[in-house]
């Protein structure tokens, strides 16, 4: 973390733990100790000076139990290395990995278009998501974040959820329809996503005072029946149209624009049919790429805004009641304000993903936003990606949408099963197998429309051996946040690989 | 400081805690002792809000030059206890296991405040409660492990820092639920040492099992039966009241203390057991 004791101590007994590599204990907290995660967090560096002579203090001390002392240097040499470099250099390391990512999902869609014109093409069409396969990542993952905000750092599983992102999705597509009274349709789509997300932290602010009265399994189910309640109303609900059943399309208004509201000059629309393309450097982006980065961008400053917010003393709060509840209230916290607080917030953040999804599809069903399996969807994401971590759901509904992609039919993306059936010669696909079964027809009954039963599959498997996901288990891997732990990795081994090659070579 | 007229606590037909009237004085240490099951820790929650009780009332004046007002905070609920300067630690470990041993502090330090509500701001520019947490895992002797997660610690120092996270936010009123238990003999003299620093600047009500502990570092002792109060005086005349000698400490014979702990105040009052 960004508070480092051992500031001043001296560098011998830094030296010691760099072999034995960071306690895997300490990862699971680190999450909690995130300090400046985030890509705005540059205050936290402030308490590094806090108290340099505690950790000269503690060496006396620590030498008693020498088994669990290492774990308190670790961390110590990012602190004392940055300390000599300039801050925008130092800014840069702690941020390596957040810039690579960055960078990675900014070139996305220019590599893919380069990579599909190349003559790998048929292999990296079956491998990589189609741009909008990511734009679906970019809006559900978001969904799946602000689930993780509630479920992950407060320790309260909402499995109703996905009210918050119906009622995102629903208020964008009836104000597009022009059903809200003193909403005309062309409202900018900026401000019904901030309606939306206001509407919805309202919602939460009533299910949660009743629902924050029970906790556990219980809450669980609560939300589940206030979910469910919901689903049902809208389903039936005659206001939406003749056959609310079918949910709701916009037709009349002109694309969903992202940018400044009420300048046209400063926003481009999003979706595949109404969205804008745009002209940048010789190159035309197509309305997928542009709904990519506008999609992306708002998903990110809600990423941002929430990172921000984790790492707040409020964020901290709700930490420790994960933690502990108990504690915490005896501590002196209103718990119940608390997590009626997250929970708002969480509701907020929901609404925008439904609102993102409404704007670029401009149709939703009760099936698509309201009912629990979308729910089901955020915690598969979140426990795939690494419940408790952030960013974990985004790269969790990555890891989801890719797979289901891959194996996915013919004409949703492009996949394993197209991919074999192209490549694989006639032969090949009428070669029996064993019990009289071709080729052509095991890949049909393994492959064919069964990518759920893969994804389910592999959920188990997850659960079962990488219970801390995907960004989880590489945070308990390397010892604490990616961030700020990988480029001290690659500092540490680096040199020392290198070193070892150099050797190799010379003799 | 604390007092406490006619407090009861009945779960069904059993009255757990039986019409206590208890007072504790500012900067006293005062120790509860009694058999298990005596309602020695129902006490505490009730104190503390964490029970509501059947009757009787609990009230409480802060500590600034002894003229304040009481206030009452019979039925308060534990944040609000916690927030009037009320803080106590647990019987059983009650940590947060998988944050780091200064953030368990410094969350308990944030609490005192409104900073907690704060949700723009990172934790770390709040420089106050990182000091402040700093400075009680000095004093508790846990300075050394602040960056290690809370439940990779020995017993002792979770022991240690249940306390720590008990004296964070500047209470008045400290109750210390047998910080003493489950650990190791060696290790007692540590956590005797912590009880007798905190109780020079707060007013403590201990539990404790450990008679040589009790007699010890008490300034006055209250003895729970069944519920009830059955003595209430300094360690010497409890240690010789006969009702005392039959409820609980039966058995216990003031010389194992000067062997154990070889503390004056043991040999002192031999004669009257």
């Amino acid at each position: 973390m960004a508070i480092n004791p051992n500031h001043g101590s001296d560098p011998e007994t830094n030296s010691g733990d760099e072999q034995s590599g960071a306690d895997p204990e300490t990862a699971n907290g680190a999450d909690a100790d995130g300090g400046t995660e985030s890509g705005v967090g540059t205050e936290a560096d402030g308490g590094a000076e806090a108290d340099p002579p505690a950790g000269r203090q503690a060496e006396p001390e620590s030498g008693l139990e020498s088994e669990t002392a290492p774990t308190a240097e670790t961390g110590t040499r990012s602190v004392e290395e940055s300390g000599t470099l300039a801050w925008p250099a130092r800014y840069a390391r702690d941020h390596l990995v957040h810039i690579a990512v960055l960078a990675v999902l900014l070139l996305y869609p220019g590599v893919y278009a380069l990579l599909i014109d190349s003559p790998l093409r048929s292999e990296l069409v079956a491998l990589l998501p189609e741009v909008e396969t990511m734009i679906a990542v970019f809006y559900f993952g978001l969904f799946a974040m602000s689930f993780d905000f509630i479920s992950g750092y407060t320790g309260y599983l909402d499995f109703g959820h996905a009210v918050f992102y119906g009622t995102g999705a629903y208020v964008v597509l009836l104000a597009g329809s022009g059903k809200v009274p003193l909403l005309p349709a062309e409202t900018p789509f900026v401000l019904l996503l901030v309606l939306a997300g206001l509407l919805a932290a309202t919602l939460a602010s009533l299910i949660g005072a009743l629902s924050f009265r029970l906790s556990g399994v219980y809450f669980a189910m609560i939300t589940l029946g206030f979910g469910q309640v919901v689903y049902v109303f809208v389903r039936g609900w005659e206001f939406i149209g003749s056959n609310p059943r079918d949910g709701l399309a916009v037709s009349e208004r002109s694309g969903f624009e992202i940018g400044v509201p009420f300048v046209d000059s400063l926003s481009l629309a999003i979706g595949q049919l109404t969205g804008d393309e745009f002209s940048v450097l010789a190159t035309t982006l197509s309305t997928s790429e542009v709904s990519y980065y506008l999609v992306g961008l708002v998903v990110l400053v809600c990423y941002l805004a929430m990172q921000r917010i984790i790492h707040s003393p409020f964020g901290r709060v709700m930490v420790a009641i994960r933690e502990n509840e108990d504690r915490a209230a005896a501590i002196g916290y209103n718990t119940f304000r608390y997590k009626l607080g997250a929970f708002a917030i969480s509701g907020f953040f929901a609404a925008i993903a439904g609102g993102l999804f409404a704007g670029f599809q401009r149709a939703a069903t009760p099936d698509s936003s309201f009912f629990f399996l979308v729910t089901g969807d955020a915690l598969l994401a979140a426990i795939i990606g690494g419940f408790g971590t952030l960013a974990g759901p985004l790269y969790g509904r990555l890891f989801d949408e890719g797979v289901r992609e891959f194996l996915s039919k013919a004409g949703e993306g492009g996949g394993l099963l197209p991919y074999l059936r192209e490549h694989l010669s006639e032969a090949t696909l009428g070669t029996d197998l064993v019990g009289g079964i071709t080729v052509q027809g095991a890949i049909e009954t393994f492959l064919n429309g069964h990518a759920s039963l893969y994804i389910g599959a592999l959920f188990v498997l997850f659960v079962l051996f990488v219970p801390d996901g995907l960004l989880g288990a590489i945070r308990a891997r390397l010892g604490g946040p990616i961030a700020k732990r990988l480029p001290d990795r690659i500092g540490e081994r680096l040199p020392e690989r290198f070193e070892r090659y150099w050797k190799a070579l010379e003799r | 400081m604390l007092r406490t007229r006619d407090l009861t606590k009945e779960f069904g037909g059993l009255t757990a805690v039986d019409s206590v009237d208890f007072e504790l004085e500012e900067g006293e240490l005062c120790s509860l002792i009694g058999p298990n099951g005596a309602g020695k820790t129902t006490f505490f929650d009730l104190l503390t809000g964490g029970l509501a009780p059947s009757a009787g009332t609990i009230e409480l004046r802060p500590s600034n030059g002894g003229d304040s007002e009481w206030t009452d905070i019979t039925g308060a609920s534990p944040h609000e206890t916690a927030d009037l300067g009320l803080h106590r630690s647990y019987q059983i470990t009650n940590i947060f296991p998988t944050s780091s041993v200064l953030e368990n502090v410094r969350v308990a330090a944030q609490a005192a405040g409104t900073n907690s509500l704060r949700v723009w701001r990172n934790v770390g520019s709040f420089e106050s409660h990182i000091a402040e947490a700093r400075a009680i895992l000095d004093r508790v002797g846990l300075e050394g492990k602040a960056d290690v997660t809370a439940r990779a610690l020995s017993h002792g120092e979770k022991r240690q820092l249940e306390v720590a996270i008990a004296l964070a936010g500047d209470p008045d009123v400290l109750l210390l639920d047998e910080p003493n238990a489950g650990v190791s003999s060696e290790s007692v003299d540590a956590i005797i040492a912590l009880i007798e620093d905190v109780a020079t600047d707060h007013a403590v009500l201990l539990v404790e099992h450990n008679m040589d502990v009790v007699m010890n570092v008490s300034d006055r002792i209250v003895v729970l039966s069944q519920g009830a109060v059955i003595a209430d005086d300094t360690p010497g005349n409890v240690r010789g009241d006969p009702a005392v000698q039959e409820a609980y400490l039966g058995g216990y014979e003031p010389e194992a203390a000067t062997d154990a702990a070889g503390d004056g105040e043991a040999g002192t009052s031999e004669g009257e057991a």
